[in-house]
């Protein structure tokens, strides 16, 4: 489980979300998702899943950073251990996509300047960095321990669906526009809401 | 804790009525918000054009009343039309943030010119404050009005992030005329002109606005298109835009939080009988009474900044939860399955941004308290 949790998060920080997302699902033949569709690598669709029209701007976005959605046309997986592992690796793809955004922000905010100061050496700025970069250390750990408990890798998620608001937070409007790394962090929590199961909702 | 009276209930009422209109229309102009030729006859975004022009310049035929009187009147109306669609209020035509600018820093003239030149319901407006480098420290922007030696200014430099900038033809625009806080003024630029280009960014919500990035080398500004020549020298530039912001951070939070209750009563319309949204039901309510409360004390206090920023900062914060909650609450899939949920999703996060990030606004909430003296 381990290796795994390196593997993936190490693919989706050096080679991207579809990448990492490819490692994972390689990892879980034959697994479908807990509800009617599915995020997949476009490169690597599953024999027999047929991709859904892309009808709205998520989907468009989704397609730039190699994903499609997908449907099986068979019955709703069911929530178990395999499902669980798959989204603890999901969740390791997902920090290494955080990371890339985390980067990209350092970056952004060292050649910036605010009332003549660089903008990455602001207090505020810096908490957050720390913040985020703490928090990810965390989650990883989480997923290596606790990988197999369903409510922590779901509370994983959700915690990296809060960092990489936080870290998007740090570019302003730039992290707006599209083509940035905060839309890779916006697809891989589209994944993750595909893949990932709801407690009391299906 | 502000209850609302006959009048801005009527207000509440209407709004809340107009914005199914909106709704219909949302995921249209999300996919192609330079489409709006549908869209403009609309019966609400009609209503919000002339109901946001201060009454002695509205069409005496048309919508008979404004919601712009107070800062309450704005957040009111404000969160009911967003709960229709926020993307839709920012791709309407009318005087939208430019005219908030006008009404706070133009004489009587130039406001007629202004809203004369938006009357015919198919103009759009900009304003232009933002610059790539400087981000949102005003005090250091860059671009420039020079003395034209036939007269009036030359408008240099460029602004980035400004909504409907590419297709708006009266805008204002805020620059420098010297090297002082006090030299940074407010004009009005009508397009297209010599000298300006626009082009629309591609981004990632809130697509209705169509923010775009402008340039401006040399355009020619009358010296009658500066606004605030009026005015006492310290509240004709960035000091006396400050209620101006102090408006839109109040406006921009009651939008947030329009699609935060909106994406709680979609939850609720989906999940009938489900008793999972309370927590979040409570927390809208509460921050609906911080909002109006903020909202009247803007009414009261309008150079007061500290207000309007806990508002925006809580309401944006706030709307972001909600909707990922949304998200979780209907389950796996929820944001392929439910097009407007995933539009919500990405819409709110474009209000953080908008007139102040979180870190500004935290430093203008503590601002009293970094500058307190200590007692002896």
């Amino acid at each position: 489980m381990r290796d795994m949790i390196d593997e993936c998060e190490q693919t989706a920080y050096s080679a991207g979300l579809a990448a990492g997302l490819a490692v994972a699902l390689a990892e879980a033949p034959g697994i479908t998702p807990p509800g009617r569709v599915a995020a997949v690598p476009t490169a690597a669709l599953p024999p027999g899943w047929a991709i859904t029209p892309a009808s709205t701007v998520g989907h468009r976005m989704a397609g730039q950073e190699g994903i499609s959605f997908a449907t099986t046309g068979g019955p709703i997986g069911p929530v178990d251990g395999q499902l669980t592992q798959f989204c603890a690796h999901l969740g390791a793809v997902r920090l290494g996509v955080t990371r890339r955004l985390l980067e990209w922000a350092v970056e952004y905010l060292s050649g910036r300047t605010v009332g003549g100061e660089p903008t990455i050496s602001k207090q505020l700025v810096l908490g957050v960095l720390a913040d985020v970069q703490t928090a990810v250390e965390a989650a990883r750990r989480s997923l290596q321990v606790s990988g197999t408990v369903p409510a922590a890798v779901v509370d994983v998620h959700d915690r990296v669906t809060t960092l990489d608001w936080e870290a998007a937070k740090l570019l302003g409007a730039s992290g707006y526009v599209a083509g940035t790394p905060t839309r890779s962090a916006y697809v891989a929590q589209l994944t993750a809401n595909c893949w990932l199961p709801r407690e009391g909702v299906s | 804790m502000i209850e609302l009276d006959p009048p801005l209930r009527a207000l509440r009422d209407r709004c809340r009525d107009a914005a199914a209109d909106l709704r219909s229309r949302a995921l249209s102009v999300d996919a192609d918000p330079a489409d709006m030729a549908d869209h403009l006859d609309s019966p609400t975004l009609a209503m919000v054009r002339a109901a946001s022009t201060p009454k002695r310049f509205q069409d005496p035929s048309g919508w008979q009343g404004e919601y712009t009187d107070s800062c309450l009147s704005r957040a009111v109306a404000s969160l009911e039309l967003a709960g229709g669609d926020a993307g839709l209020l920012t791709a309407n035509t009318g005087p939208a943030l430019a005219g908030i600018a006008v009404d706070a820093l133009g004489s009587e003239t130039q406001q007629e010119f202004f809203y004369g030149s938006i009357a015919d319901g198919r103009t759009w407006t900009f304003f232009a404050m933002t610059e790539d480098a400087r981000g949102s420290d005003a005090t250091a922007m860059e671009t420039r009005l020079d003395p034209d030696p036939d007269g009036g200014y030359r408008l240099f430099g460029a602004k980035r992030y400004v909504g409907n900038g590419s297709r708006g033809a009266t805008g204002v625009v805020f620059a420098r005329t010297g090297r002082s806080p006090l030299s940074i003024r407010a004009a009005i630029v009508r397009c297209p002109t010599p000298g300006f280009a626009g082009h629309a960014l591609e981004m990632t919500g809130l697509r209705g606005a169509l923010i775009s990035e402008l340039s401006f080398d040399g355009v020619h500004v009358p010296r009658e298109m500066l606004l605030g020549a009026h005015l006492p020298a310290s509240r004709r530039g960035i000091w006396g835009a400050s209620r101006t912001f102090n408006v839109m951070r109040i406006q921009i939070a009651a939008m947030a939080l329009g699609v935060a209750f909106a994406a709680r009563d979609y939850v609720c319309d989906q999940r009938p009988g489900w008793s999972g949204h309370e927590l979040t039901t409570a927390r809208l309510a509460a921050a609906r009474a911080l909002l109006y409360d903020a909202a009247n004390e803007v009414d009261l206090s309008p150079d007061d900044r500290r207000t309007p920023s806990i508002a925006k900062l809580h309401l944006t914060d706030l709307a972001v939860q909600v909707t990922g909650w949304a998200a979780n609450a209907l389950g796996p899939g929820s944001l392929l399955l439910h097009p407007l949920l995933e539009k919500w999703c990405r819409d709110v996060r474009a209000f953080e941004f908008m007139d102040g990030t979180s870190n500004i606004l935290r430093l203008h909430i503590t601002h009293g308290i970094a500058t307190r003296r200590p007692t002896s």
